[in-house]
């Protein structure tokens, strides 16, 4: 399965806290699509784990890679776009 | 022992005061010493399994019980029980040999590590190391209940509370007393949605005994033991008798739609516009003619009157993407504020040169600051590089301790002075902000801040600096009124609290002001302070 990648920021004025972090874990459940989420640079973590995403410690502002592994290109940006959703608050 | 009439201090949540007799939680039993397991690995996996779903099962009950408004946290809080790669360090410490309640209380506690330090998640954490003690004390077979009675009138008194204690509440519980927890603690978020009257961080309250009478009274922050309705504080209602306030009120703003929602209030003008978050949200350093753009929208857009403008104030735990900021140890007392011109002085004069530009495109009048000022010369240097910058007032802010006493040199350095009063109390009672349990250390009613205060208003008089507040203790009406009788110039107010303290400041005369003032001088608590005051007060505004 092909991995698409791709950048979203925080745009929740409180960072990335509990809620964004639970609505994601729930997204990645229901969709059954294997995330992984992380800085920029840095390593990532599956997003399926609520207290690994919110032990990144983002913050307005920042910026955070994100990796899909989904069938084809399409899924896997409107994967991503639906996270950058999740974070703006 | 407490006497009746005694007096405990703490954060009220809540109007409204209630009497009625102390019941307090009594401590759980405590769970079990951590230990190893007799190399069952398997057995304690699942034995894991089973009481974490046990608890996901209660909490799924507490959600239908909390009912809506709190239905939320008990789902959030299931989710992190559920956490796959939280259940995976359990089954590793089960793996090097300890029993399955020591092993998830362990991962529990790795990530509780990764997320201290924290401000977004600290009073978060003791939820999530709650569920750790509630798997373990389910895989020993203790009961975590309150036992709260379910008939009668009570005040409760515990530690804390965490969403799965105050999800038990009966309808006896008419009142609440937290010996730690701050004003943003779970307990104080449940009890305000109930309408519960509370006092949180009210220390003293570990000597409670059961059956004691107490009066919860928030509106005065404190507990009073055996206290009666007469002991009730009231929330003064100002009325204004005067066109204008004693002294001006204008607004804190930190963006556009704040400067625009803030001409919709009575302000005169902005006691203090904070720039970081055209820089904290931003990737790279933004160029002079992005920052003269932004900065001239703002300034057209806030409420007629002068506009105090303080320049960048981040630090490490603030961190600006485009500037190197190492991790600190202590960011509080780190590279912050004016502090970064070490490193970034050519940043800080774009940023003023910026203002300049914006202060001619937009016609307004600037005043411009610099924060975390700690010595004179550092006034001196700031003051410089704001005049070659531009033609605006220059100023700093006085937050840290030790710039209160060079002040005296400052007269011709400076225009004016502006006071963050949250930082200063932070400094000068050597109480970090951000934990929770500090919360009383931060009352601006604190004697020692008050005393402070006076000295500021007076120094700057008398070397002819103008002086304003605008940290939060500005935005309480009657605080704003004790200032103005301290001397100070003007204050600045949260938006929400700009009408409320003018309406404060217009009710009354200076010298009005000066007696509230002069009554709270001989206060020996923060407590005493705010009930001489109110009292004061409640003359005049009736």
């Amino acid at each position: 399965m092909p991995t698409i990648t791709g950048t979203v920021t925080i745009e929740d004025p409180i960072g990335f806290h509990a809620r964004p972090a639970g609505q994601i874990v729930k997204f990645v459940k229901e969709s059954g699509l294997e995330i992984r989420i992380g800085k920029v640079g840095e390593n990532l973590v599956k997003a399926n784990s609520p207290l690994s995403l919110m032990a990144l410690k983002g913050k307005t502002g920042e910026q955070l890679s994100v990796e899909v592994d989904a069938d084809d290109e399409a899924a896997g940006q409107s994967a991503i776009a639906q996270i950058q959703d999740f974070l703006k608050g | 022992m407490l006497a009746t009439g005694d007096v405990l201090t703490g954060l009220g949540v809540g109007l409204e005061a209630v009497s009625a007799e102390v019941f307090r939680v009594k401590p759980p039993q405590p769970l079990p010493i951590p230990a190893n397991h007799a190399g069952d690995e398997e057995a304690q996996g699942a034995k894991l399994r089973e009481a974490v779903d046990a608890v996901g099962q209660s909490l799924q009950e507490l959600a239908v019980k909390a009912g809506e408004t709190s239905a939320e946290i008990f789902e959030a809080l299931e989710m992190i029980l559920q956490d796959e790669s939280l259940f995976e360090a359990a089954l590793g410490e089960i793996a090097d040999g300890f029993e399955a309640g020591t092993a998830f209380v362990n991962a529990i506690e790795t990530f509780a590590e990764m997320l201290s330090g924290d401000p977004t998640f600290e009073e978060r954490l003791a939820d999530i190391r709650d569920l750790g003690r509630r798997v373990a004390a389910h895989v020993h077979g203790i009961a975590l209940g309150l036992d709260l009675p379910e008939e009668g009138r009570y005040v409760i008194v515990g530690e804390d509370f965490a969403p799965a204690d105050t999800a038990q509440f009966t309808k006896a519980v008419v009142g609440v007393i937290t010996i730690h927890g701050g004003p943003t603690s779970h307990t104080a978020i449940i009890c305000r949605s109930k309408s519960i009257p509370a006092v949180v961080s009210c220390t003293a309250a570990k000597d409670l005994l059961d059956g004691t009478e107490v009066l919860v009274d928030p509106v005065g922050d404190r507990v009073v033991v055996g206290g009666t309705d007469s002991d009730i504080t009231k929330a003064i209602t100002f009325v204004a008798k005067n066109p204008e306030p004693i002294i001006p009120v204008r607004a804190n703003i930190g963006s556009l739609e704040d400067a625009v929602a803030a001409a919709t209030t009575a302000a005169e003008g902005v006691g203090l516009f904070r720039t970081e978050l055209l820089y904290l949200s931003s990737t790279t350093r933004p160029s002079k003619e992005k920052q003269v753009e932004s900065y001239t929208e703002i300034l057209k857009a806030a409420p007629e009157g002068p506009i105090v403008v303080r320049t960048i104030d981040a630090g490490s735990d603030k961190p600006v993407p485009f500037l190197q900021m190492p991790h600190e140890e202590n960011p509080a007392l780190g590279v912050r504020g004016y502090r970064l011109v070490q490193d970034h002085e050519d940043f800080i004069v774009d940023q003023l040169e910026s203002l300049e530009a914006a202060r001619v495109a937009s016609g307004r009048e600037v005043w411009v600051m610099a924060p975390m000022v700690a010595v004179a010369t550092e006034a001196e240097a700031f003051a410089k590089l704001a005049r070659e910058a531009g033609q605006y007032k220059v100023g700093i802010m006085v937050e840290t301790p030790s710039i209160v006493y060079d002040l005296r040199h400052l007269g011709g350095v400076v225009d004016f002075i502006s006071v963050g009063t949250n930082d200063l109390s932070q400094y000068l009672f050597a109480s970090d902000r951000m934990n929770p349990n500090l919360g009383a250390m931060l009352n601006p009613w604190q004697p020692a801040l008050i005393q402070a205060l006076a000295q500021i208003a007076a120094e700057s008089k008398k070397n002819g600096i103008y002086s304003g507040v605008c940290g939060e203790a500005g935005s309480d009406p009657a605080f704003a009124a004790v200032l103005a009788g301290m001397g100070f110039d003007s204050v600045s107010a949260s938006r929400s609290q700009v009408g409320a303290v003018r309406t404060a400041l217009s009710s009354m005369s200076q010298a009005d002001a000066e007696a509230v003032y002069q009554a709270v001088i001989g206060a020996r608590s923060a407590d005493e302070a705010k009930s001489i005051a109110l009292a004061k007060l409640a003359q005049f505004a009736s």
